[in-house]
């Protein structure tokens, strides 16, 4: 590899001759063999790398593009053609500028029909960047480019220059749009202006130029004339059309008076464009289409004539056979035109003049007779597909089509749409009955692939989703009765689908892959989408739901004593469980869910509201539940997979429909209208309560609901030994959810079932001893929360006291054994110690404003058992876990309250705890014969450290929020950061490079730093030169972190030192003092002062690292203090600099640049508030100035 | 209430072996656990059932603490598993004899003369070399089920 690692700088100095291409090529083509050779791929990289990052290889480029034989060293050449340009743009002539972009023009047009397209696009790709990079240079150019590229494009030199003059423009476009752009190291506003200008002035010729291009080229191919090559063109042209309309239009562009546009507010777009990008991700699973609003501006090009018309034409020969080939559906020309059908269904805004939506339901119209060819009859259309007749493309564009029309239409209109187009029928029972075909066809046993059936599936239900839930809740959207017909219709098919698949599955022995994750939340995102549709038709759906579950709950019952196999019917059910858990009630996530509103505004007919079909059916579910609880029935008929989902059902309904908390007020209780209000008030003034308040409410029957499910809970932990999955479900989705509002809790602390789990709780028996801790921990959570119900503060604060007194007690006991050491090490007893722990931890993070005062107590009580045990337990990792996670989280729920006397003790207490963690764990070397175990162990040690650390954060936060109201303010609190920094102290020798490389470690760590730094800078100023030393190494390992955060958070901690001293200097103060000084150390090695270094450090990183935009801001700031602390320095670094520079006019660039940054804008010597943002100012224009030439050293 | 009080209580046997029973489904990664009469340090914990409507089992992938082997074991998650008792001890090391057996100082005074340097190169060459530099070096020896190894070291500063 000696030749291809080559060196190059040697290469350079060889005179510009024949030879040095020559080598130059073989060595990239060498390497280029190379990095298809695993072995060898390493040194194949670095090869190529060190020859893009080469000086001037331009030359070297063009040859490798003309001469090499292989095309991907044609391509390496391109891509070092464009970083190259890019970077040394300011040295080249603007008439080389315009050379290189005709040259790769030149290049591409010569070799249109070459074989390797990837290289082609590639060149093409670096025109149209350096047409871009050069686009606000010169304005009279850019015609005389265009006039050739539109004569390419419109055929006038042939079908191939035709082809490459599009895809020219589909590389500029995609070059323009932000979302695409390369990097070129130039500020946001310059590809603002470059979009805003190329949006208004030439997206629309390029869209005539590739719409004339495919007609011209469709012409020629159907009338037999053209060759395989027209077909392409047209494709092309298409394929360009559908680019150009998925454009981010602004719309609101302004030229000014001198022809200018104007960008204006775009600075702010520029930071709002890459913010909606990221969320666009997340965003409502409308997303299938997104809309196009191209503005008023497009009317003529896009609308004008029959515009829409042709293509739809087009497609419909295409499909005829006219430009046949057997899978005609998947052909190019297929794929694009039908891509283009669909955007254009998704055409929205004022593009469309104000005439009340008639020219839109005109084009919709138009367009949707062409799509329900595609679609309609579905049985047919879907039949032609399972039988393998037809591939799936077309009717996945359609239902494509179809969302995208429901998203620019109210499900009415949306309706409306097809009645005028082909019959009676809307277009609503168009999407049922193909939802419908699409359910029967899709095959239970594959669900988990990604079928045909189940991407149509989603795009449809995502169409009902639409439809039925707007972007702007607070517009009443009334969906058409025949509408609510087709839901339910749709409902039926889904439900019976997913009984007869769970039927059919009950005996698969192997259930691993629906337990991942990623399948569990795919298939709940499925249900809410059904439940949407069904919650369209209540009054079908919910009944339907009601009876299957009561039907089958009297199945299995029917079961018992052996008289059948009661598993299909358990996955029924369990099924039909989730399907109504979706229904019935929203996931609460935070917030307090209410009944769906078409269900509470459901109509009963009978008089008996225990008649309603929603509590019909929360009826059978909780008789369903009560059964569990008898222990023959429970071991004859219920498995855990059962009550999992029974205990699903419930965690999930619980925040809805039990006690709710504004019972009185009816179905509309959404804020948005007072109108609304008064009319309910109206309503739920008379004698009859909503049916669901009186089954369910505080009133009626809530309280024996209740009671039924805290006995339920209570045999998920108890009666089901080592159920894991079931005894998670109880205590981190059921009980939480118990506990969650006073309301509940007030009726829970006097339940006999709650008392008696508390009870059993208290005095650790047995029956809950056998529970995991992450379970413990829940349950303790749940009773100390369950607490804020009693009647007081007092009466809170002895019911927490008297829950866990017992257990401190014990804790106090144990440590205080004679026998400890050999006691302790028992693996049963390291059992109970680690329940007891993570039962205080449950405790800790219920912290109420009400128990403070009990969890405090409790908290101070165990501190020195905890300080013995962690001493006993030093080997036990998995113990000092947990004990640090107690801890940290007890101080965080403690540390805003507390008064000065006690958070002496406890900063007193989290000290020691740090000084006892540290002292068995600094300098320790473990080995093991695994390295397994070892990187284990490694783990642990990073969880332990990540766990001290959020240990300072929390207490750092005492300074920030104190809720604390100090009577008397004899005691003085004491000093936070004096602690924190004592704890870091303690914690830097622990952190290593290796640990560090953890990244939420890392941010954690230099988040901590940062803010400390910022705060209490004085503090530092003392710490001993070894700390000090520790803390100085770790910030120069952030600032060389890849991570930007980390980076920036060092830059800030760095701008805060720096700053402190500079300002303490200033008032004649000595500031950081010894620290800053170099020293001489024994053997004369001078060591730079550590503002100095960090100076050296910074400039070096901002002229010659490579890093994002975003962090000149803060290494702005961290510089210009740190200049002024070293300004001899500073000179000597600059000085150095222009010596470096052989090149005299770069080197007189550079001088000015050095004078502008401290002299431009009068930036002074203070670092006052402005100051500092003239020089961010300053910095930004040095930097876009002179890294372009610098870094290419 | 006190009178009620739970206290702790281990149900050790008072046998060599020193293992104690657990539920399988208590047991998480990182723990300790008995496999084929080898005590193990779990490192993947997995659970499925017997079929859908069946018991949970818990299957357990380990590595022997002593030998660094892998081994695996299937438990229905109610039932019992065996786990050792874990112990690490920390001795001042007082003399490494030549025969390859190091001499240990028990907190009590005594002596410890029955163990071998440890196997591993790295934590070898450490004791070796700061043993040879007069460091003052303190060993964590780890025993369970009847077995000991040197498993850690830690230099606690030069001998004065």
């Amino acid at each position: 590899m000696g030749l291809v690692q080559g060196d190059w700088q040697h290469l350079q100095g060889i005179s510009n001759d024949m030879a040095r291409m020559v080598t130059t090529m073989q060595a990239v083509e060498q390497a280029c063999a190379a990095l298809q050779v695993p072995t060898s791929r390493a040194a194949a990289e670095t090869a190529l790398l060190t020859f893009r990052k080469a000086p001037q290889p331009i030359q070297a480029c063009q040859y490798i593009l003309e001469n090499s034989q292989m095309p991907m060293a044609r391509f390496q050449a391109a891509a070092t053609m464009q970083e190259a340009a890019i970077r040394e743009w300011a040295l080249l002539s603007a008439e080389q500028r315009n050379s290189l972009r005709t040259y790769c023009l030149r290049y591409v047009m010569a070799r249109a029909d070459a074989a390797e397209a990837y290289v082609q696009v590639k060149v093409l790709a670096v025109a149209a960047v350096l047409l871009k990079r050069g686009w606000l240079d010169f304005a009279t150019d850019k015609e005389a480019f265009f006039g050739e590229v539109r004569e390419a494009v419109l055929g006038a030199h042939g079908p191939a220059a035709q082809r490459s003059g599009l895809a020219l423009l589909e590389a500029l476009v995609s070059e323009f749009s932000p979302s695409t752009a390369s990097a070129m190291g130039l500020p946001a506003e310059f590809h603002e202006h470059c979009r805003a200008s190329l949006e208004l002035d030439y997206l629309q010729q390029f869209y005539t130029w590739a719409q004339e291009a495919a007609i011209t080229a469709a012409e020629k191919a159907l009338q037999g004339v053209g060759g395989t090559l027209d077909v392409n063109v047209c494709a092309a042209g298409l394929r360009l059309m559908s680019q150009l309309l998925n454009w981010e239009f602004q719309g609101t562009l302004v030229r000014g008076a001198n022809g200018v546009v104007v960008v204006g507010k775009q600075k702010v777009n520029a930071f709002a464009s890459s913010i909606s990008r990221e969320g666009s991700a997340a965003k409502r699973p409308g997303d299938h289409a997104c809309l196009v609003q191209p503005g008023p501006g497009w009317y003529d090009v896009l609308l004008e004539g029959n515009r829409v018309g042709w293509i739809l034409e087009l497609y419909a020969r295409v499909r005829q056979g006219g430009l046949g080939s057997s899978s005609w559906m998947d052909s190019p020309l297929a794929v694009a035109a039908r891509q283009l059908i669909v955007q254009l269904c998704s055409l929205n805004g004022n593009i469309f003049p104000s005439d009340g939506g008639t020219t839109q339901e005109l084009h919709l119209q138009r367009l949707l007779s062409g799509i329900t060819s595609w679609l309609d009859p579905p049985e047919a259309v879907v039949g032609a597909i399972k039988s393998g007749s037809t591939f799936p493309s077309e009717l996945l564009d359609g239902c494509h089509a179809l969302v995208a029309i429901a998203s620019v239409n109210s499900p009415s209109a949306f309706d409306q749409l097809l009645k005028p187009v082909s019959r009676s029928v809307g277009t609503l029972s168009l999407l049922a009955s193909l939802t419908r075909e699409i359910i029967k066809a899709s095959d239970p046993a594959d669900s988990e692939e990604e079928t045909w059936t189940s991407k149509a599936l989603d795009i449809l239900l995502d169409t009902w989703t639409v439809l039925l839930q707007p972007a702007d809740f607070s517009k009443q959207i009334p969906f058409p009765l025949s509408g609510i017909e087709a839901a339910a219709a749709v409902f039926h098919a889904y439900v019976e689908t997913g009984i007869r698949a769970a039927a059919a599955s009950a005996h698969d022995e192997d259930d691993d892959v629906e337990e991942v994750r990623a399948a569990i939340e795919a298939r709940d995102e499925r249900l809410s989408a059904v439940a949407l549709v069904a919650r369209a038709a209540p009054s079908a759906t919910v009944p339907l739901l009601a009876h299957l579950v009561s039907e089958r709950c009297t199945w299995l019952l029917q079961c018992t004593g052996g008289r059948g196999d009661p598993s299909s019917v358990k996955e029924e059910l369990h099924w039909l469980l989730l399907m109504s858990g979706h229904v019935l009630a929203d996931s609460g996530d935070g917030e307090t869910p209410l009944v769906p509103e078409s269900i509470s505004a459901l109509n009963v007919s009978s008089a008996d509201p225990a008649n309603h079909p929603a509590v019909l059916l929360c009826h059978s579910v909780v008789n369903l539940a009560r059964q569990s609880l008898d222990t023959n029935i429970r071991t004859e008929i219920f498995s855990p997979r059962l009550m999992e989902a029974v205990v699903w059902f419930f965690g999930r309904w619980v925040d809805t429909y039990l006690m709710p908390a504004d019972a009185g007020r009816g179905p509309n209780s959404t804020p948005s209208s007072n109108e609304g209000d008064q009319q309910q008030m109206g309503g739920t003034a008379g004698p009859q309560l909503q049916p669901l308040v009186v089954a369910f409410g505080e009133e009626g029957g809530g309280k024996a609901v209740l009671e039924v499910l805290v006995r339920v809970a209570v045999s998920g932990l108890i009666s089901w030994p080592g159920e894991r999955t079931l005894q998670e479900m109880v205590s981190f989705q059921l009980l939480p959810a118990l506990v969650r509002r006073r309301n509940i809790c007030v009726h829970l602390v006097s339940l006999e079932a709650w008392q008696e789990l508390a009870h059993a709780f208290a005095f650790q028996q047995a029956t809950l001893s056998t529970l995991a801790s992450p379970i413990q921990r829940a349950l303790s959570e749940a009773l100390c929360r369950s607490a804020g119900g009693m009647s007081s503060g007092d009466a809170t604060n002895q019911y927490v006291r008297d829950l866990l007194g017992p257990i401190t007690r014990n804790l106090a006991t144990l440590s205080k054994r004679e026998d400890l050491q050999t006691f302790s090490q028992q693996p049963d007893v390291i059992l109970q110690v680690s329940c007891l722990i993570e039962r205080l931890r449950g405790a800790a993070r219920a912290t109420l404003p009400r128990s403070q005062k009990a969890i405090l107590e409790i908290g101070s009580s165990v501190m020195e058992p905890l300080l013995i045990l962690l001493e006993t337990y030093r080997h036990q990792s998995s113990v000092v876990y947990l004990l640090l996670k107690y801890v940290v989280d007890w101080v965080d729920g403690q540390v805003a309250f507390l008064e000065a006397k006690d958070t002496v003790i406890v900063f007193s207490f989290c000290v020691r705890l740090l000084e006892i963690y540290s002292t068995h764990n600094i300098g320790k070397v473990s080995v093991s014969t695994s390295t397994n175990l070892l990187s284990e162990g490694q783990t642990e040690k990073y969880k332990d450290l990540r766990a001290l650390l959020q240990l300072l954060t929390n207490l750092s936060s005492k300074d920030l929020i104190d809720f604390a109201c100090d009577i008397n303010g004899e005691v003085e609190n004491p000093d936070v950061a004096q602690v924190v920094y004592l704890g870091l102290h303690i914690i830097t020798p622990l952190m290593s490079v290796d640990l560090l490389k953890y990244p939420k470690l890392c941010r954690q760590y230099f988040t901590l730093l940062a803010h400390m730094l910022e705060v209490y800078p004085e503090k530092v100023a003392k710490l001993s030169p070894d700390g000090f030393s520790r803390i100085v190494g770790t910030l120069d390992f952030g600032l060389h972190h890849q991570d930007v955060e980390v980076v920036s958070m060092s830059l800030t901690a760095l701008n805060a030192v720096a700053f402190y001293h500079y300002q303490a200097i200033c008032r004649g103060q000595e500031g950081l003092g010894v620290h800053v000084l170099s020293i001489q150390d024994a053997q004369g090695v001078v060591k730079e002062g550590v503002l100095a270094h960090f100076l050296r450090s910074v400039m070096q990183f901002l002229l010659f690292d490579d890093y994002s935009n975003e962090l000149v801001e803060p290494a702005a700031d961290a510089l210009l203090p740190l200049i002024l602390c070293n300004t001899t320095l500073y000179q000597r670094l600059a000085q150095e600099l222009l010596e470096g520079q052989q090149d005299a006019l770069l080197q007189s660039r550079l001088a000015t640049a050095f004078h502008v940054l401290l002299n431009a804008q009068q930036v002074t010597s203070s670092l006052d508030r402005q100051n500092r943002r003239k020089f961010r100012e300053n910095l930004y224009a040095f930097l876009t100035d002179v890294r372009g030439f610098l870094r290419t050293r | 209430m006190s009178d009620d009080d739970h206290h702790f209580e281990s149900k050790a046997d008072a046998g060599a072996s020193k293992t104690f029973p657990q539920q399988a489904g208590t047991i998480r990664k990182n723990a300790y656990l008995v496999i084929k009469t080898r005590p193990c340090k779990v490192v993947e914990v997995s659970t499925s059932k017997t079929g859908k409507h069946g018991h949970a089992k818990c299957h357990f992938v380990a590595i022997d603490i002593f030998t660094g082997k892998k081994l695996e074991d299937i438990v229905p998650s109610s039932h019992n598993c065996d786990v050792p008792e874990v112990v690490r001890t920390d001795y001042q090391l007082i003399d490494i004899s030549e025969d390859g057996f190091v001499s240990l100082l028990t907190e009590n005074g005594d002596t410890k003369d029955d163990l071998r340097l440890p196997t591993d190169e790295q934590l070898l060459t450490q004791i070796m070399d700061g043993f040879k530099d007069g460091k003052d070096l303190v060993v964590t020896v780890m025993t369970a089920m009847g077995e000991e190894q040197i498993c850690a070291l830690k230099d606690v500063g030069p001998k004065n």
